[in-house]
């Protein structure tokens, strides 16, 4: 295993787009080359070396490379996007769009992440130890397929469009989300630990959502089914006692999806 | 007291914009003023200005307060103008468009001046230069 | 002189009905058949308050300098500048926005327009599920329910309801408003929501829920009773609607910005979209938006045939990228990811909220505009505007995105400069003999 040390020196007064620090990218070349890459900031490129030192060389493939970001990398945006294999470990807080399409291979965010964590993933996980903001796995503007496979934890709170599209994979929020969790999702788990604000599940037509704390506003468009207790789906468990839901009636699409919402937070329902 | 903030158009603010005149008193007459219930406004002690907090409290703005029937309790209309943006939240969702309907603010009576709207561009925006 | 025919510059609306009375030696204007707004819009021809001379700031002094003087100095700012910020606003032609678009690209910069901080997420809304829509005059003609759904079309766009939504008789709609039934979906009991047949006062924020509801009626499902403590608005309520727009030949849905802006934002415009094409299973039912600014649309076509994006265009790598929430105007401005700014026809320090403001304030800006306001004030160099529709020809989109060409009354006041297209024209070549030098 080859690790690659990048320490953040400075020079972020416009933001970055790293979308070449990859596994992938590294593999194979010194850390001389390394500090080569060039990275964007505004309309021009520049070497690596200008925000970063760089320290190891990369492993002979993607698999045997880990990139270590030694410190707050906010305004770098991209980093991981579409790698296939490897380990990324960002030690502090990390930009916009971390492990966009991302295929394959490990990402941990040891910090805050900004939005549009892991859209439309398809494999390989993701670990956000703090907080996070919009379209995590989400599908891009426009698109109705957000993540369709693969891992991305939260240890801390979301906030909107979590998962839109999702149709595969597994999303687990052990803090809160705000609005639109699971929007338009098709298939997959979206699993939050902590409370919802409003939406959750809106115009779903399969998968499941698992709410284990209070929603403020429930969806409209779904039927109470069933009570069920002490789920499990594989490794995730969420003991208690769960209302399962149907929905999102409010489309007219055929297929439906399954919200689960804890008895004991949300008496009202 | 906690409100959610709306802003819009009103004629008159549409009138005074595309004719040129922010930097009229009318302008500030029209514009610097926050619409409420009856039931809020005798709960503040009837004040003739209030001040209007944005919920992280960095933002403030003097204006005038003004009843109507239009508003229901809890909510608050400042027409939309450089004193209401002063205190609309700049998170967009990732959407682009800032929190102009519906964000958390304080209203609370105060004696400040209500400033015109250069003078909140010079004070507030470009540091007194 | 009496000219007939005007096409009016304010609002969405783009009236073309506008008769004007210029009288050159006595500088005065009479106007006849715009409303408040564009009659105030139109004495700025004549007005004392017009900015007629190009200033620049130096060491925080404003004084008049030359056309050149101020266009060079606007071409320094903008090729020195690593990531300037091109605000294409709403208030002037097409054509001028489009040589705006291509300065961006030519210097790798975002651009954007009113749209972001207006009617961005309908366009949003738009691109996640379709739209169906119709020109105005459709709506004029056939239209016997009309919902105005967070919009206060009374005061934003006064001549809307007598133009085209309530009160003028069309073919099919003989009577006028008799022949309508007028519905209004507002937290604020507005002058519109005093002059329809129905309020739905529903709670700020709460559109999602409520129209979500109503498509589940519409489905035929039950929803959840908890929407009736969410909304404000009882069930029965909902279904009565549902029923009303059910029974009716043709239903037009106008939206405004309390759909769009409140949260939800382009997910409540996506689901009313969604709703409208549901109903036309029953009956004819069309969406549009009421927009505010009279070229608003404008941008919005151009820059999709040109870019195939309708606003926050990006051009940093060479090619438009976009993404609401990174590339457009507030939010480059919060994360203070631009570093210079040029502000066309638009106030736009007037509308960010202050972190913005405070930033663009704080940046090289150049801001081209016809009165003094707020961005004017905060503005590295002013140049002076000169009125479309009135000082000369261009093309406008209107509301329901019909291009409206215009033809001038009277013409610039300026001999340096024939239109803002001209003006544009003028900095791009500047800006090109200073990049290529």
């Amino acid at each position: 295993m080859a690790d690659v040390i990048l320490k953040p020196i400075g020079n972020f007064d416009l933001t970055v787009e790293a979308e070449v620090v990859t596994p992938d990218n590294f593999a194979g070349k010194t850390a001389d080359e390394i500090g080569k890459v060039l990275v964007w900031q505004g309309p021009a490129e520049y070497p690596l070396t200008d925000f970063f030192t760089v320290e190891g060389n990369g492993g002979s493939s993607a698999e045997d490379t880990t990139i270590i970001v030694d410190g707050e990398i906010p305004r770098v945006k991209r980093i991981g996007q579409q790698m296939t294999a490897g380990k990324v470990i960002i030690k502090g807080s990390a930009g916009m769009h971390v492990g966009s399409a991302m295929e394959g291979g490990e990402i941990i965010v040891e910090g805050d992440a900004d939005s549009w964590v892991g859209m439309e993933m398809k494999g390989g996980s993701i670990l956000i130890k703090g907080n996070t903001k919009d379209h995590l796995g989400c599908a891009y503007r426009g698109s109705w397929k957000g993540m369709t496979g693969g891992r991305i934890t939260v240890e801390g709170d979301a906030v909107s469009q979590v998962g839109g599209g999702l149709s595969g994979g597994e999303i687990i929020i052990n803090g809160n989300v705000k609005h639109f969790c699971g929007i338009r999702i098709s298939s997959g788990l979206i699993v939050v630990k902590g409370n919802a604000f409003r939406t959750v599940g809106a115009e779903m037509t399969g998968g499941t959502i698992v709410v284990g704390g209070n929603i403020e506003r429930f969806t409209p468009g779904f039927e109470l089914v069933d009570i069920e207790s002490d789920l499990k789906f594989n490794d995730i468990e969420c003991p208690g006692e769960y209302n399962k839901f149907t929905g999102d009636y409010a489309i007219p699409q055929k297929g439906k999806g399954t919200l689960y919402v804890s008895c004991d937070n949300n008496e009202c329902l | 007291m906690q409100a959610l903030l709306n802003t819009g158009s009103t004629i008159n603010e549409g009138r005074l914009a595309k004719g040129g005149n922010k930097y009229s008193e009318d302008y500030t007459k029209e514009c610097a003023v926050c619409w409420m219930c009856a039931e809020d406004f005798t709960s503040l002690g009837c004040p003739e200005k209030v001040s209007v907090t944005s919920r992280d409290g960095k933002h403030t703005v003097a204006v005038r307060s003004k009843v109507t029937e239009a508003m229901r309790s809890g909510q608050v209309f400042i027409p939309r103008s450089i004193w209401a943006n002063v205190v609309v939240e700049p998170d967009t969702f990732s959407t682009g468009s800032p929190r102009y309907k519906g964000a958390p603010v304080s209203v609370e009576p105060t004696d400040e001046e209500v400033l015109g709207a250069e003078e909140i561009v010079l004070t507030l925006y470009m540091g007194g230069e | 002189m009496v000219f007939k025919n005007i096409i009016c510059p304010v609002c969405g609306g783009s009236c073309d009905d506008v008769q004007v009375n210029l009288d050159t030696k006595n500088r005065t204007i009479d106007v006849q058949n715009a409303c408040k707004m564009g009659n105030a819009k139109f004495q700025e021809v004549v007005s004392s308050h017009r900015i007629l001379k190009p200033t620049i700031r130096e060491n925080g002094k404003v004084k008049d300098v030359s056309w050149e003087e101020a266009l060079e100095m606007s071409a320094d700012i903008l090729v020195n500048a690593r990531r300037p910020l091109f605000f294409l606003g709403s208030e002037t032609s097409c054509e001028a926005q489009e040589v705006g678009l291509h300065i961006a690209e030519y210097l790798g910069a975002p651009a954007d327009s009113n749209a972001t901080i207006c009617h961005g997420p309908t366009v949003m809304g738009i691109q996640e599920s379709g739209m169906v829509g119709a020109t105005a005059g459709q709506a004029k003609n056939r239209a016997d329910m009309i919902v105005y759904w967070g919009v206060n079309a009374l005061e934003s766009m006064p001549r809307h309801m007598s133009k085209y939504g309530v009160f003028p008789r069309g073919y099919w709609t003989k009577r006028g408003r008799f022949d309508r039934t007028m519905v209004t979906v507002d937290p604020r009991v507005t002058p519109t929501a005093v002059a329809s047949d129905m309020h739905l006062q529903l709670n700020p924020s709460s559109d999602y829920e409520l129209l979500s509801a109503m498509f589940t009626i519409l489905n035929g499902k039950e929803p959840h009773p908890s929407v009736e403590e969410i909304t404000g608005i009882p069930i029965s309520v909902m279904k009565q609607t549902v029923e009303m727009m059910k029974e009716s030949n043709f239903v037009a849905i106008y939206v405004g910005l309390g759909v769009s802006s409140s949260y939800g934002k382009h997910r409540n415009i996506e689901i009313a979209l969604n709703f409208v094409k549901e109903m036309n299973n029953y009956t004819k039912c069309n969406i549009g938006a009421l927009r505010g600014h009279c070229n608003v649309a404008g941008f919005n076509q151009l820059a999709s045939y040109l870019y195939g994006y309708p606003f926050g265009l990006d051009f940093m790598k060479g090619y438009p990228r976009y993404n609401p929430g990174e590339t457009t105007t507030v939010d480059l401005l919060r994360e203070k990811d631009v570093d210079a700014a040029f502000i066309m026809s638009a106030d736009l320090v007037n509308h960010i909220p202050a972190d913005c403001a405070k930033y663009l304030a704080d940046i090289p800006m150049i801001c081209l505009d016809i009165a003094p306001c707020p961005s004017t004030t905060a503005a590295d160099v002013v140049l002076p505007g000169v009125i479309d529709a009135m000082e000369c020809d261009g093309t406008f989109y209107r509301l329901d995105n019909v291009p409206v060409y215009f033809e001038p009354f009277t013409e610039s006041p300026f001999s340096e400069t024939k239109s803002n297209e001209d003006t544009l024209k003028q900095l791009f070549a500047k800006i090109k003999a200073k990049k290529e030098a």
